[in-house]
C-alpha cells in the first residue's frame, strides 16, 4: 500500500464545486483514471480520500491538497497525467508524492483577495493599524475576534481599478476565512456593501511559512 | 468564464449547476462547426441531467461532424433574479454563449408542468414565444419528448415537434436545416419540406376549427402536410446509437449513475399509463449489447452504480442471466447494480439479493389501486397475493422497509377501493410480524398516493379527472384510514394534479393561458415552493378559458380530440376497446400471451420482443 498526496489547482469553473461534491468528483476521477485506489471495508465500500484543508465554494486555489491510498507499492510514474486526463475542467494536479507529513502541520494559508472596482489600499492599511473586530462563527458558536490575531503577513496594493491584498492567514484548528477581512473592511466603511470579491488560495504553508506538502 | 456570470454565481445556491465544465462535457471549436444545437431542458439541472434520453441525443448530435450540441437548463429563482438584474441572457453550459446565437433550440417536454419554464427560457434568451413571430430560418425552436403525444397547448410555440424517438429524426432535421440554409430557402419552404418527413409535426400547417361547445370540429392540414403525423421509432433497437460516455456532474443530481436501457415499450398495458402505450412497440436489447454498454460506461464515467432501466425491469426476458454476469464483473470493483421498476408478480429474491449484494435498499411496489376490482379496471394485473408473497420472501431475507405506490381518483373508484389501500398496508405489517427474520429492527411501510390524471393516447383519455372537492374528500378519507402505526403516507395537493389534467388533454386555446401564467410569475410549476395555482386561474379567466372543460369533462365517443392527428402507433380503435373493457372490469392479458393488435406493429413491421 502506498499513501499518496496530490497538490492540485481549483480554478474556474471547478471553483464552484463544494467541498463534499469535490470528494465525490475526485473519487470518480480516480476510478476513471484506473488507479488502484484503496476502498474502505464494511457495508458500503468507498474510496478513502481526504482533502486536507477545506476551501469555501467559489474560491479559486492554486494549491489544494488531497490524500488517498493506492493498493500498489510506490507511486505510478504516470499518475499525474492519468489523473489530469480524468478530472472535471478547472481541476489540475500539479504534484504527487508520498503523504508523509501529518495534515495538522498545515498551519497557514496564503490568500490573494481582489476587491473589484475599488481603490482603497491606503485606507485598509491604516485600518489594519488598529484593532479590527469581527464576529467569527464556527461550529462551537460565535465570538468577537481581532482580525489582526489571524493575519501573519500581508501586502496591499492597487492594480488597475482593483485593490489586491495578499495575506498569510492562520489555518489549522481555528482558521480565518478571508471573507472576514472583507467583512471587517465593510464594517469600517472602507468597502461598499456588495463589492465583487475574488478569493484565491495561493499556497498552504507550515508553521514556518514554508510550502506544506 | 464571463464576468457577469461569475458575479451571479457569487450569490446563488448550488452554483456548480450553472458553471459547466463537468467531466465529459463536449467542447468544440466554434470555427469548426456549422450547426449549433442547444438541448434545452425546461427543468432544474439536477432533473435534466438525470434524464437518459437527453444523454443519448447529446452524444448522438456531438458525434456528427460539424454539429456542436450544448445543454441549457432552467435556472432556479435566485439565479434567474441575478441573471435578469445583470442583463445576462440565457446561455448554454459548454460555451457560455447566449441561446439566441444557436441555430436550433431543441426543448424536451417531459412533464406538462414544465411549460412555463419553456417560455421563461425563451424570454431570457430574447427569443419570441410564438413560431409565427419568428420569421427567419434561424433560430429554429423545436420540441420532443413524451408530452408530444398531445402538445397542442404548446404547439403554437414550436416550429417543429418531433413525434417519437429522436435517434434518427434529429440527424435528419439537421441535414434538412443545412440544405435549407445552403439553398437560401425561406423558413416556410423549410417547414413544408419538414412536414413531409415521418414524425415531423409542423403545428403551423394544421388549422384547428371549433364547434360552438368548444370541442374540436376539425384539424385541417395545409400545404401538403399529412392528415396524421406518424411516430418515429428505432427499428433495430439493439443496434441503435448509445453513447460511450455520459457527462458526469460535479454536484448531486437525482439519478447520479450510469444507465443502460433494457427495452422500450411495455407489454402490460396499464390503462392509465401513457408511456405504456406511446413507447410501443416493444423492443429489447440483447444481453451482450447491454453488458458491453454497461461496462464501457462504468469505465468512462467512474460511476459506482449502474441502473438497468425500462418501464418494467422484471419483464426483461434475460434479466437473471444479465444481472448474474454483470454482478460477477462489477462486485469486485465495488460497483452496484440498481434495478428500478420491479413488479411484485414476477419478483425474484435471488435476483434482488444478487443485485443488491453491494448495497441493500428497500422494496418498492406499485399496486396502484386498493382492490382487485379496481386493479382489473385499470388493467394492473397484480394480485394482492403476489404482493404479499414478494414481501414475505423479502422480510424473511431481512428486508424491513416497503414503499407502496397508489393512485386515487381512478375511473369507477369507490370509497371501498380507497379503504383497500389501508388494508393492503395493514396486511403488509401483519406479514412482517409473521415472517420477518429480524423482527426487532421494526418495519416501515410508506404509502404514496398520487391523483389520477387522464392522459392523451391512453384508454383513459376519455375520462375526466374528479373535481377538486371530490379529490379533497377522498384524500381526507385516505388520511383517516392510513393513521396506522409504522405506516407513513404522502398525498399531494389537488392543485398541481388539476393543472396537469388541464394541460394533458388541452388544446391550442391554452397557449395564451400558459403565456398569461408565465407573465404572472409562473416558472417552475413542478416545484411546490414555486407553484401557485392562482396565477393560472387568473390567466384562465383573462383568456376566457374554463379549465374544467379540459380537466374534468368526459370526452364523447366520437369527439375529435385535440391530438387525433398525432399517431403514436396504437390505434384509437384499440384504445376505445380497452376503455370499454375497463368499464366492464375486464382485464386484458399482457402481450406475452399473444399480440393484441394494438397497432404499434405497423411502425416497425417486426414482432414485439416479449
Ligand atoms: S399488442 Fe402486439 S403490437 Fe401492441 S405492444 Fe403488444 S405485442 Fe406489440
Amino acid at each position: 500500500m502506498y499513501k499518496v498526496r496530490i497538490a492540485f489547482q481549483k480554478d474556474e469553473p471547478a471553483c464552484y464545486i463544494s467541498h463534499l461534491d469535490l470528494m465525490k468528483a475526485l473519487q470518480r476521477s480516480l476510478r476513471r483514471a484506473g488507479l488502484p485506489a484503496r476502498y474502505s471495508e464494511g457495508f458500503n465500500p468507498h474510496i478513502v480520500l481526504s482533502i486536507l484543508v477545506p476551501l469555501s465554494t467559489g474560491y479559486r486555489s492554486r494549491y489544494e491538497l488531497c490524500d488517498f491510498d493506492l493498493t500498489c507499492d510506490g507511486l505510478p510514474p504516470d499518475l499525474v497525467p492519468r489523473l489530469n486526463g480524468a478530472l472535471p475542467s478547472g481541476l489540475t494536479v500539479i504534484r504527487a508524492g508520498q503523504a508523509v507529513r501529518p495534515a495538522a502541520q498545515a498551519a497557514l494559508s496564503d490568500f490573494e483577495i481582489i476587491w473589484h472596482g475599488v481603490r482603497c489600499a491606503d485606507a485598509m492599511e491604516s485600518a489594519l493599524k488598529n484593532q479590527l473586530t469581527v464576529e467569527k462563527r464556527s461550529k462551537r458558536g460565535s465570538r468577537q475576534v481581532d482580525i489582526r490575531d489571524y493575519v501573519r503577513l500581508y501586502t496591499l496594493c492597487e492594480q488597475g481599478g482593483d485593490t489586491v491584498c495578499r495575506c498569510v492567514l492562520k489555518g489549522g484548528e481555528d482558521p480565518l476565512n478571508p471573507a472576514y477581512v472583507t467583512q471587517a473592511m465593510i464594517q469600517e466603511g472602507i468597502l461598499p456593501e456588495g463589492t465583487p470579491v475574488t478569493y484565491t488560495r495561493c499556497a498552504i504553508l507550515d508553521e514556518n511559512g514554508k510550502e506544506f506538502f | 468564464m464571463n464576468h457577469q456570470l461569475a458575479a451571479c454565481l457569487e450569490h446563488v445556491k448550488k452554483p456548480s449547476r450553472y458553471a459547466g465544465g463537468e467531466y465529459g462535457a463536449v467542447v468544440k471549436d466554434r470555427q469548426s462547426v456549422d450547426v449549433r444545437f442547444a438541448l434545452c431542458f425546461p427543468e432544474l439541472y439536477e432533473i435534466g441531467m438525470s434524464h437518459l434520453g437527453s444523454k443519448i441525443l447529446y452524444g448522438l448530435l456531438n458525434a456528427m461532424d460539424g454539429v456542436w450540441c450544448e445543454r441549457a437548463y432552467a435556472p432556479y429563482t435566485d439565479m434567474e433574479r441575478e441573471m435578469r438584474a445583470r442583463g445576462l441572457p440565457a446561455y448554454a453550459l459548454e460555451s457560455g454563449d447566449p441561446l439566441s446565437d444557436f441555430d436550433i433550440l431543441g426543448f424536451t417536454l417531459q412533464y406538462e408542468l414544465n411549460y412555463t419554464a419553456v417560455l421563461n427560457m425563451l424570454d431570457m434568451a430574447g427569443i419570441p414565444f410564438y413560431a409565427s413571430q419568428r420569421t427567419s430560418l434561424t433560430p429554429l425552436v423545436v420540441a420532443g419528448g413524451p408530452c408530444v403525444y398531445n402538445c397542442e397547448p404548446v404547439a403554437d410555440f414550436f416550429d417543429i415537434v418531433l413525434i417519437g424517438e429522436g435517434e434518427e429524426s434529429l440527424p435528419e432535421l439537421i441535414q434538412l436545416y443545412r440544405e435549407a440554409r445552403a439553398s437560401g430557402a425561406s423558413k416556410q419552404e423549410f417547414l413544408q419540406r419538414a412536414a413531409q418527413i415521418q414524425g415531423f409535426y409542423v403545428p403551423s400547417m394544421y388549422d384547428v376549427s371549433y364547434n360552438a361547445d368548444g370541442t374540436v370540429a376539425a384539424v385541417t392540414p395545409k400545404n401538403g402536410a399529412p392528415e396524421m403525423v406518424r411516430k418515429r421509432v428505432v427499428k433495430d433497437f439493439d443496434k441503435a446509437y448509445f453513447p460511450d460516455r455520459f457527462i458526469v456532474p460535479s454536484t448531486d443530481i437525482v439519478f447520479d449513475r450510469a444507465m443502460v436501457e433494457l427495452f422500450r415499450g411495455c407489454r402490460r398495458g396499464c390503462r392509465f399509463c401513457q408511456a405504456g402505450y406511446t413507447y410501443r412497440p416493444i423492443r429489447a436489447k440483447s444481453p451482450e449489447t447491454l453488458k458491453k454498454q454497461a461496462r464501457r460506461l462504468v469505465e468512462t464515467t467512474g460511476y459506482d452504480e449502474v441502473s438497468l432501466t425500462s418501464l418494467s425491469s422484471s419483464d426483461y426476458p434475460h434479466l437473471e442471466a444479465l444481472c448474474e454476469s454483470l454482478t460477477a464483473d462489477f462486485e469486485p470493483r465495488h460497483i452496484n447494480l440498481a434495478l428500478p421498476s420491479l413488479r411484485a408478480d414476477n419478483f425474484n429474491l435471488d435476483l434482488m439479493e444478487n443485485v443488491q449484494k453491494v448495497r441493500k435498499s428497500g422494496l418498492t411496489f406499485a399496486p396502484e389501486a386498493g382492490t382487485q376490482r379496481l386493479r382489473d379496471v385499470i388493467n394492473k394485473n397484480l394480485r394482492e397475493e403476489d404482493l404479499q408473497n414478494a414481501c414475505r420472501v423479502a422480510f424473511g431475507a431481512g428486508y424491513n422497509s416497503v414503499k407502496l405506490y397508489f393512485m386515487m381518483g381512478l375511473p369507477t373508484e369507490t370509497d371501498e377501493d380507497l379503504l383497500g389501500i389501508a388494508s393492503i398496508a395493514r396486511n403488509v405489517l401483519g406479514n412482517f410480524r409473521e415472517n420477518a427474520s429480524n423482527r426487532t429492527r421494526g418495519v416501515r411501510v410508506s404509502v404514496g398516493v398520487a391523483t389520477f390524471v387522464p392522459k392523451a393516447q391512453t384508454p383513459f383519455q376519455w375520462f375526466g379527472q374528479i373535481d377538486r372537492q371530490e379529490i379533497v374528500r377522498r384524500q381526507q378519507l385516505l388520511m383517516d384510514s392510513l393513521k396506522i402505526k409504522n405506516v407513513t403516507y404522502s398525498l399531494h395537493g389537488w392543485q398541481a394534479s388539476f393543472l396537469e389534467a388541464v394541460l394533458a388533454r388541452g388544446g391550442r386555446r391554452l397557449a395564451p393561458v400558459i403565456e398569461g401564467a408565465w407573465r404572472r410569475g409562473s416558472r417552475l410549476d413542478g416545484w411546490d415552493e414555486c407553484f401557485d395555482l392562482n396565477r393560472w386561474l387568473e390567466a384562465f379567466e383573462e383568456c376566457g378559458v374554463d379549465p374544467a372543460f379540459y380537466a374534468n369533462r368526459a370526452l364523447g365517443e366520437h369527439e375529435i380530440t385535440p391530438w387525433d392527428h398525432i399517431f403514436s402507433g396504437v390505434t384509437k380503435q384499440y384504445l376505445r376497446g380497452e376503455y370499454e373493457r375497463s368499464l366492464r372490469g375486464e382485464p386484458t392479458p399482457d402481450c406475452k400471451a399473444g399480440c393484441r393488435n394494438c397497432g404499434a406493429l405497423s411502425l416497425t413491421g417486426v414482432k414485439c420482443d416479449v
